[in-house]
């Protein structure tokens, strides 16, 4: 019993932290929509600018200095003493960071996707996320940082006469977040702020007629959530150990579950959830290294059995279909049907194969090789996604843990007691051969698939996706890092033994022991395309119209006689047989699978990559598949950038490249490139020597030029590019730049036309449908009801 | 026996009852209306047929199955089909998927012939879209995505979604709301011209016009209760009614208005006509 109240009370440390950051995911929430799944990482660069500032002195900006040049630079650094603030004006500073980076999260980024789908919204975040770990890595250096506590963290013997010895710390920390949760709260409750943001939550436009400003409203309440987190991360972090760019934004997930319990609504019970959630969590630690406790529980049961409850309560919460009037969540983009299949399928497999031989083996371009493959699993696993999430509207960021589940199955079914290269350690198993193996696998993955979307059920929208993430990290802590599931010791890679086809082998490694075999590039060709023709023929059937369905109004589906809750299963049956099946070539090509494959954050790095690309089509996920992360377009930018030092600035311009394109391109990338590409098609096929004059004539300076001045540069330059590429690169930054010269001298005519038209005769405007056609509806009856009863009366 | 069966029915939110012990009964091949004023409960008593809210007592049996506790997709496989006052249209695909996946009836394996075939023969389901389409005159709007359609056009989608499913019942929430008087009555030639061809139809509305004009039997709904009930001019002459659609004082001022101009023209006669 004593152990039990200590290890409780020992757990409100980690509690309090929960507390405070899952109110201000709370908070961010009701003031714009946004599950901010950058929240860590808000909190993250407020403690880092703190400790940087009493250490060593320096304040440092949330940006990096990316311009190429020695002469020419981006202030990233102010240097304010030689060695190091006092405490209090640190934490002014940091406090005034967190400011800052929340007025910036505001305008630059969420302001602008307002109306925007969830799903826009949480890739944009992710990206917000990447951004600031990238850039912390860069300012602050990637290592562990011990810091000291600010407030006094001796050690209180014989604590409360339970005979343990408790950090004084701990009690801070939970004083101060039920001080800060309280006065939240009050704020939120009886000031006319926290009135209005609440107002303007349930009803924008009626918080604009009262007079409110909603977007100044959600801009305070970003800056409210990121000085509560920042604030958090000071007081509370260094208790909980050294500090990690990316172990510090990882906290985002315990608060995630506090403001679940909040069901994203309540500060209050955000708050009490968020401590509960710490001293459970400890609890079971304690627990889970008795004698009594289940032998399989036991890596996963700190972080498994409380997101279980979590999850559960909002199962049962739930409701099967939305309520009459509840609050539509805005559209994704339209799902194009797919048309002309074979022809897109000869095409991609000719590029594919020319592309498989032509990098095998070949110097320092074999990186396009390991690109190649990686890009076309990278898009099975997306074409996955295309369907739980662009067909079926389910936001789930389990897609790779699934991968991960086929990938472990099937090498503990090809396993059978041997020891391998990487693995001194033998692994027992039933030695089967790899179809088979693989295929268990792919089913192991569907049984999964489908229990993980059980809550979807129920749940839906945003919830949905933070459910997803705790189905992510038990299956990763359950199964992936379980030693008696997967009789990997110490965390040893599971090998996997390559394939082959009568007799054909289809290795992914060659000779020299590089992955450029075009034998394994093509295999796993003809699975993503067996998988795309699979996924097209979906959407292009009556199971795709009643997956639009079903994405599009629930309860109009289920009054057209559609099984929802059987619909949402279904595909996440299919993705998760999809996903599986990308991970089993994953597994093919790396020869070995650790769990670090299968986080939960590599499932939100591919879901980004795959929105970018255009999360509603099969064209999407393939051009998101050259967009992942050590993809092809990655290994292109890495290839002909190297020696440069803007490699250095890959994760923050990839972040703010996803926070950019989430913005300015919430179709993907796909659709906009098809119509293109469709363009260029058609002229291409009619284009004689007329028409590539007149084309020569309008682009040819454009290029000339630039093509010159790339040639003439080349002596000067400090990297090591190529003498052919250097003219090449130039030509196209000369178009580039003609059309961006275009672009602005377009939108200044059609603004001086706005202005002239304006000035004339003003246009008839449509009016906005819905509050018209409601308020006629409302006139027009009571007239009708009067006129039929007179008319009655005569009768 | 009725096709449509309803007795006792109850649902209650909260304290409030928003459907109080109604009876009610469709026959096979008539068009029966449900009137009432605003929020007397007419959806809410769609929504418990359809079974898109709890019921808390009483019985539904449609041909002869009771449906108290089947979810609102198996209420549409027996064949009731319903639209919604506020649309609900599939906004992502075309009029004529909106149309299809209503139609579509498929078996549970279906999904895993549509992953491996690439289209089929024009199915049975085609054809019924088809005759949906041109009994609402939708035929040339069938590519098109509804969020290109005006708002009327956009109600004839609905009632045509409805129709698509080949119903032996069709519950219509407020057609009418929103269209003009010609759409109105285009509306109602509609409606009478899918009874002809063997569709039961069971149709809420506010707008007495087009209730009267084309119903063989109408219910009166206010505050959760049947207030009166039967032929349209049964109906209009129904004290209760015409209290409920202008207000209780309303009705009692005319009533009062009325006796009193009645005594009147008694006392009149009575002393003869004055010098």
């Amino acid at each position: 019993m004593k152990d039990l109240i200590f290890f409780l009370l020992v757990g409100l440390g980690l509690g309090a932290l929960y507390a405070m950051l899952g109110s201000g995911l709370v908070i961010v929430y009701r003031g714009s929509g946004v599950i901010n799944f950058a929240h860590g990482a808000f909190a993250m660069y407020g403690v880092f600018t703190f400790d940087e500032a009493r250490r060593n002195g320096h304040l440092r900006l949330p940006w990096v200095d990316f311009l190429p040049t020695h002469w020419l630079n981006v202030p990233v650094s102010i240097k304010l003493s030689d060695k190091g603030v006092p405490t209090p004006v640190a934490f002014v500073l940091a406090i005034a960071m967190a400011v800052l980076i929340g007025l910036l999260a505001h305008f630059l980024v969420f302001r602008p996707l307002r109306n925007s789908a969830a799903l826009g919204k949480v890739v944009a975040s992710v990206g917000v996320m990447l951004y600031l770990q990238g850039v912390a890595q860069l300012n602050f250096g990637g290592g562990n940082r011990q810091a000291s506590s600010i407030v006094p963290d001796s050690a209180v013997r014989n604590f409360l006469g339970l005979g343990k010895t408790y950090p004084e710390g701990a009690l801070w920390a939970v004083g101060i977040s039920v001080l800060m949760g309280v006065t939240l709260w009050a704020i939120f409750k009886y000031t006319q702020f926290g009135l209005a943001t609440r107002g303007a939550a349930g009803n924008e436009k009626g918080a604009v007629l009262l007079g409110y400003s909603p977007q100044f409203l959600a801009a305070m309440n970003w800056v409210i959530a990121s000085v509560v987190a920042t604030a958090a991360a000071i007081i509370v972090g260094p208790i909980q150990g050294s500090l990690t760019p990316v172990g510090l934004s990882a906290l985002v997930v315990g608060a995630l579950g506090a403001a679940l319990i909040g069901g994203l609504r309540s500060i209050m019970v955000a708050m009490w959830g968020g401590l509960a959630l710490g001293a459970v969590q400890s609890l079971l630690g304690l627990y889970s290294t008795r004698s009594w406790f289940p032998e399989f529980l036991r890596s996963g049961a700190r972080d498994v059995v409380p997101l279980a409850v979590i999850v559960l309560v909002l199962f049962l919460r739930g409701k099967s279909l939305p309520q009459r009037g509840s609050l539509e969540e805005k559209r994704l983009p339209l799902s194009p049907r797919p048309v002309r299949i074979p022809q897109h399928t000869v095409i991609w497999a000719l590029v594919v194969i020319g592309a498989a031989f032509v990098f095998q083996n070949s110097g320092s371009r074999t990186v396009f090789a390991f690109a190649l493959s990686t890009s076309l699993i990278a898009a099975i696993l997306m074409l996955s996604m295309v369907v739980v999430t662009g067909y079926v509207g389910q936001i789930s960021l389990a897609q790779m843990s699934l991968a991960g589940i086929a990938a472990f199955f099937m090498a503990r079914m090809m396993a059978h007691g041997a020891t391998t290269a990487s693995n001194p350690f033998p692994v027992s198993g039933p030695g089967l051969p790899w179809p088979v193996a693989g295929l268990l696998g792919v089913i192991a993955a569907v049984v999964v698939g489908v229990l993980v979307g059980l809550p979807a059920v129920r749940i839906r929208g945003v919830q949905l996706a933070v459910v997803t993430v705790a189905a992510a990290i038990s299956l990763q802590t359950l199964y992936f890092e379980n030693q008696s599931a997967t009789d990997l010791s110490a965390g040893a890679p599971a090998n996997v033994r390559p394939a082959s086809f009568f007799g054909i082998s289809l290795a992914s490694l060659g000779s020299k022991g590089l992955t450029d075999r075009p034998a394994f590039a093509i295999f796993v060709m003809i699975v993503l395309v067996l998988c795309a023709v699979a996924v097209s023929n979906v959407r292009r059937n009556g199971t795709g119209r009643r997956f639009l369905a079903v994405r599009a109004n629930e309860r109009a589906a289920a009054a057209a006689g559609i099984n929802v809750a059987r619909t949402k299963l279904l595909a996440f049956g299919i993705g998760a047989g999809i996903a599986g099946i990308g991970g089993v070539m994953l597994a093919f090509k790396q020869n070995d699978v650790s769990s670090a494959n299968f986080v939960y954050q590599s499932s939100l790095a591919f879901l980004a990559f795959a929105y970018l690309g255009g999360i509603t089509s099969v064209n999407g996920a393939i051009v998101g598949g050259l967009l992942a992360p050590a993809g092809i377009i990655t290994a292109t930018s890495n290839y002909f950038l190297k020696g440069t030092s803007i490699d250095r600035y890959v994760t923050v311009l990839g972040g703010a490249a996803l926070v950019f394109t989430a913005i300015s391109n919430p179709n993907g990338i796909a659709p906009a490139f098809q119509e293109m590409l469709r363009h260029l098609g058609n002229w291409l096929r009619q284009a004689r020597g007329k028409e590539w004059a007149a084309v020569g004539k309008r682009l040819g300076p454009a290029f000339v030029i630039g093509a010159v001045a790339g040639f003439a540069i080349w002596p000067l330059r400090v990297d090591s590019y190529s003498k052919v590429w250097m003219p090449i690169l130039g030509g196209l930054i000369g178009l580039l730049v003609r059309s961006i010269v275009l672009g602005i001298r377009q939108s200044i005519t059609a603004k001086q036309q706005k202005r002239r038209r304006r000035s004339g005769p003003a246009p008839t405007r449509r009016e906005p449908g819905a509050i018209g056609a409601g308020a006629r509806t409302a006139v027009g009856s009571g007239v009708d009801t009067h006129v039929a009863l007179a008319h009655a009366e005569q009768v | 026996m009725a096709l449509l069966d309803i007795r006792g029915l109850t649902v209650r939110y909260g304290g409030l009852a928003a459907n109080a012990d109604i009876d009610l009964h469709v026959d096979e091949g008539t068009l029966v209306g449900l009137i009432g004023p605003n929020g007397a409960g007419k959806t809410t008593f769609i929504d418990a047929i359809t079974g898109f809210t709890h019921v808390s007592s009483g019985a539904i049996e449609f041909d002869g199955i009771d449906l108290t506790s089947l979810a609102p997709d198996r209420r549409a496989h027996l064949g009731l089909s319903r639209t919604f006052q506020s649309l609900e249209l599939f906004e992502d695909l075309s009029v004529r998927d909106n149309l299809l996946v209503a139609a579509e009836k498929p078996p549970w394996f279906a999904f895993a012939l549509d992953l491996l075939r690439v289209s089929k023969r024009r199915s049975v389901y085609e054809d019924q879209v088809d005759k949906a389409l041109s009994a609402l005159g939708l035929t040339e709007l069938a590519d098109r995505l509804p969020s290109d359609l005006s708002h009327g056009q956009r109600k004839l989608v609905g009632v045509a979604r409805a129709l698509a499913a080949k119903p032996k019942l069709l519950l219509l929430d407020e057609p009418a709301a929103g269209l003009d008087t010609a759409e109105s009555q285009r509306l109602a030639t509609h409606l009478r011209s899918f009874l002809s061809s063997g569709t039961t139809i069971f149709l809420i509305d506010h707008d007495m016009g087009l209730v009267l004009n084309v119903c063989d039997y109408i219910y009166v709904l206010d505050f959760g209760r049947i207030i009166a009930s039967g032929t349209s001019s049964e109906v209009r002459r129904d004290p209760n009614v015409i209290a409920a659609y202008l207000g209780q004082s309303a009705g009692e001022a005319q009533a009062r208005e009325g006796s009193n101009l009645a005594a009147a023209r008694a006392s009149t006669s009575e002393t003869g006509a004055t010098p």
